[in-house]
């Protein structure tokens, strides 16, 4: 764990341990964490939810949530120990010699305030009153330095993209050259392409500015391309400290190779087991496709999130397609159409040969049991009054697949079994005692009891912990395997959808950009859009170069003017699934 | 910025049209479904007064074509909306042959000045109350002190006013018992007659406010705890604001909003809301003006006291709804988006 550093020391952790006093006893989040950061350097603080990796962070703001508290260890930024500054000495401490970066940069800013506003207020409360046009000149430059038009100071939040917003809350954090910037998962909320574009940003102001960088994350890909060393945190305990190079080369503890190995490479080898040859299903040859989109497109309003579109899986072998993009690329849209949610705005969807737009009420049933669907959020998902056994028993009454009560029983322990959970261990609970890992899991074991014949999976795994990313999408994998049942599998990872599909389509701005095998598509892209894509996805390889953020910017730009109309590019065609753009079929060979 | 587009506007306008038009038909068709005549209560009326009413058929025939009461339905209809237009609600039965807008017209000033200041002062009070609440920085006392005041919430305003005269009135002699403005004084724009006003008005006022300011305490308290949770007032403790700028700027700021429309709504209810303040302090607003023609069955007034109510409602809303957009900005963007 030795660090070579010759920079002057910004930030010192001696020993420190937070506790949380609860009903339950004393919670110790953090214990006997020691740690340098060094004036222009960034240190990553990798690690799972609950590792303590943000709670060390409030410390140092001193703004841990009641009832935590710095139990033990001193605590000093430069040569100011932390814990002795009364409140008002903290106030002022905050913002000018350590600034936050907060996570949820959706909803960080002041809805009801002007950007400018949101930092003059911040200008003002450290050096009292400065004359308006200063402020002025000085958020303008702010503002810029952060590659924002200084027109943005005078727009309301909403106003802003989630990209803009966190380069405002970046622009904030610089505002007063502090000594220490700590940065909580600034990109967890963006896409690949917005993420590379506000990490470059946040790398080049803070080497500016030469100030210490606190990144918190769990993905190591982001580690390994932004910071300098990785602290690695399990448990409330700093398990392996090293430059970003030694540890990502030469992980020493079993939990850091596992954070490295859970990272899914586009390329790399499957962490699925393809050994099990996929069963055919019992759908006789040249019956009606399982699913088809004929010529279906949606608008709102004024604004197409999808142009016409035709394709038909036949489902005679299960298969895995991918739908990929950007968040507003169009991808959950298609999603909510296949599960019937929102109609078409031109066009049929069709599930064996019926429209399912208009059907009678008991083929509406049918078409509910056939078709299952994984959201994303895994706490939404349940009903917070049931346990989750309730859960899974009523779809499957409701259905009217119950012999007995036995029956049920058997078929929800074999479901739980199939995904890898303990039925006895989970089933008795309420949802709040699960995990998010476990709670998705039951999600997929709920509509895997139904014997679907088509899973939709919008996002299953994104906001899923890291390592548990892999289990659940073999979980997911296996489905298609075991019980023949196909797949789409929603996502904005290219990584994992390299993996798991039979088929990948990249959306852009409701178009579909290109088509095919992910071994062509995601290993070798053509269209310009994808390609950013791929090069936009963080890597756990120190040595490969992530661009700078005046490439991003280039790139935004070369994005933004791809016409709309672009052509779709085709990859190649696999067995039982065909996909045809309307008025443009002669690309479709 | 370029403030509320026109089409918003006219959206909101033409709402409070509707509004007022289809309640204004609803006051008239639900008196109709009453088997009651107004004529023959009137002419009741007169009849115990005690004299026989000599030609009572003729005066009955009279009364039916005063009333319009012969016409067709729709002609009596339309008549009706043209007469309310012009805020001719017809004759009390009461005080006949008293037209009824010289009756509102005397009562409402005295109840708009009441209730209006009353339900503002306690709109201000209990929004400040259920701000600090919630603040951190709130000394200790005040969380004990404000819970404790809310007892007076359960209490029905009719008790508390009685309390409050026995305290004030009774026992202390402090404040004036009854009425709107003391006997020895001439209304008058007079400094007198203005400090009469003030006197008599301050218990009828307290009482509403100790009995509702609870409403916007609770409501604001529990608003201010979602927004103490939002990212923003967070990373505003982590930019070094002062406590006291985070509280108004941050935290009240947005708690208010949803405050501001509940505001519009009770200011249409204060009218009906405390019938029975002005009834026991003997104030001559509007809340006792109906009491008293709810007990005399006299339907015109019920009626144009009824409409008044309406309108004030609808117009509160209308104004709410054209000033929100000024103090939440993301409503101006989705009322252009709607327009």
């Amino acid at each position: 764990m030795i660090v070579e550093n010759t920079g002057k020391v910004v930030l010192t952790l001696k020993d420190v341990s937070i506790d949380f006093p609860t009903s339950g006893g004393l919670v110790h989040a953090v214990r006997g964490l020691s740690l340098a950061i060094h004036e222009g350097r960034r240190v990553g603080f990798i690690g799972e939810s609950g590792s303590g990796k943000t709670t060390t962070a409030l410390a140092v703001m001193q703004m841990l949530a009641a009832p935590g508290f710095v139990s033990n260890g001193e605590i000093q930024l430069g040569d100011t120990d932390i814990l002795k500054l009364n409140e008002e000495e903290m106030r002022k401490t905050r913002l000018r010699r350590v600034s936050y970066i907060p996570q949820g940069a959706m909803n960080s800013l002041n809805p009801v305030m002007r950007i400018e506003n949101q930092i003059w207020d911040a200008i003002i409360a450290h050096e009292g009153n400065v004359p308006k046009a200063e402020l002025k000149r000085r958020s303008d430059s702010c503002l810029e330095s952060v590659g924002l038009p200084a027109r943005t100071g005078r727009l309301y939040p909403h106003e802003l993209s989630g990209g803009m917003k966190q380069r405002v809350c970046i622009a904030l954090g610089v505002s007063l050259n502090p000594e220490l910037i700590i940065a909580d998962e600034p990109t967890s909320a963006l896409d690949v392409v917005t993420q590379r574009h506000v990490m470059q940003t946040l790398k080049e102001v803070q080497s500016k500015i030469g100030s210490g960088l606190i990144l918190i994350g769990h993905d190591m890909g982001l580690m390994a391309q932004s910071v300098d060393e990785l602290a690695v945190l399990k448990d409330g305990e700093l398990v392996e400290h090293g430059t970003v190079r030694q540890i990502i080369e030469n992980p020493k503890h079993p939990y850091t190779k596992q954070l490295i190995s859970s990272v899914p490479l586009v390329g790399g080898d499957s962490f699925l087991d393809d050994s099990i040859g996929a069963p055919p299903v019992n759908r006789s040859a040249g019956s009606e496709p399982l699913l088809e989109f004929d010529n279906v497109s949606k608008t709102y309003g004024d604004v197409t999130a999808l142009h016409p579109m035709s394709f038909s899986l036949d489902g005679e072998v299960p298969k895995i397609i991918s739908i990929v993009g950007q968040s507003g690329s169009g991808k959950s849209t298609m999603g909510g159409m296949m599960l019937g949610f929102t109609p078409p705005s031109t066009g049929r969807v069709m599930f064996e040969g019926a429209d399912i737009n208009r059907m009678n009420p008991s083929a509406s049933l049918e078409f509910r049991k056939n078709v299952q669907a994984v959201f994303q959020d895994p706490y939404a998902c349940f009903n917070p009054f049931y346990r989750v056994d309730h859960a899974l028993k009523f779809p499957f009454k409701r259905f009217g697949l119950s012999q007995s009560e036995n029956h049920t029983e058997e078929k929800m322990f074999e479901a739980c079994t199939a995904v890898g959970l303990d039925p006895s261990q989970v089933l008795r609970r309420y949802p709040h005692q699960l995990s998010g890992g476990q709670r998705q899991r039951l999600i997929v074991a709920r509509a895997l009891m139904l014997s679907p014949k088509l899973l939709i999976a919008d996002e299953p795994v994104s906001m899923v912990d890291a390592s548990l990313r892999a289990t659940i999408l073999k979980n997911i994998y296996d489905l298609k395997d075991q019980y023949g049942i196909s797949i789409l599998y929603i996502t904005h990872d290219l990584a994992t959808a390299y993996h798991v599909s039979d088929y990948v389509i990249v959306l852009y701005h409701g178009h579909i950009a290109e088509a095919g095998p992910p071994k062509e598509v995601i290993g070798n892209p053509q269209h310009p859009y994808t390609q950013l894509l791929i090069d936009s996805i963080p890597w756990p390889d120190v040595n490969r170069s992530w661009g700078t953020s005046a490439s991003a910017d280039e790139d935004t730009r070369t994005l933004a003017e791809l016409s709309r109309n672009t052509q779709t590019v085709f990859r190649g065609a696999v067995p039982g699934f065909d996909l045809t753009i309307p008025g443009r079929l002669e690309n479709a060979a | 910025m370029g403030g509320i587009p026109r089409d918003y506007i006219i959206n909101r306008a033409i709402t409070f049209v509707l509004t007022v038009w289809i309640a204004a038909t609803l006051i008239w068709i639900i008196p109709r479904l009453s088997p009651v005549d107004p004529a023959e209560v009137m002419l009741g009326r007169m009849a115990s007064g005690g004299a026989f009413v000599e030609g009572s058929d003729q005066i009955l025939e009279q009364l039916r074509e005063r009333f319009g009461l012969n016409e067709p339905l729709w002609v009596q209809y339309l008549l009706y909306l043209r007469s309310i237009i012009t805020f001719d609600f017809g004759l009390s039965a009461a005080s006949f042959p008293t037209p009824v807008s010289s009756l509102i017209a005397v009562a409402l000033p005295w109840t708009i000045g009441l209730m209006l200041l009353s339900v503002i002062i306690t709109f201000i009070i209990g929004n400040a109350l259920g701000a600090f609440m919630v603040w951190e920085r709130t000394p200790r006392i005040w969380k004990v002190v404000i819970p404790t005041l809310m007892i007076f919430t359960s209490v029905p305003p009719i008790l508390s006013g009685l309390l409050l005269m026995w305290v004030f009135a009774v026992q202390l002699r402090a404040l004036p018992l009854t009425g709107s403005y003391g006997l020895d004084v001439v209304p008058e724009w007079s400094l007198d007659f203005a400090m009469s006003v003030v006197e008599h008005g301050t218990l009828p006022a307290l009482s509403i406010i100790l009995v509702t300011f609870g409403f916007w305490t609770l409501g604001m308290r529990g608003l201010m705890i979602t927004v103490q949770g939002e990212d923003y007032v967070n990373l505003a403790k982590a930019k070094g604001l002062r406590p006291r700028y985070i509280l108004y700027k941050y935290m009240v700021r947005n708690a208010i909003l949803p405050q501001v429309t509940a505001f519009a709504l009770k200011i249409g209810l204060l009218v009906s809301g405390q019938i029975l303040v002005e009834r026991i302090f003997s104030y001559n607003g509007m809340g006792k003006l109906l009491y008293d023609a709810i007990l005399d069955q006299d339907f015109a007034v019920i009626q144009g006291v009824s409409f008044i109510i309406i309108l004030m409602t609808a117009v509160s809303v209308l104004l709410v709804d054209l000033l929100y957009p000024l103090i939440d900005p993301r409503i101006r963007q989705s009322a252009e988006r709607v327009a």
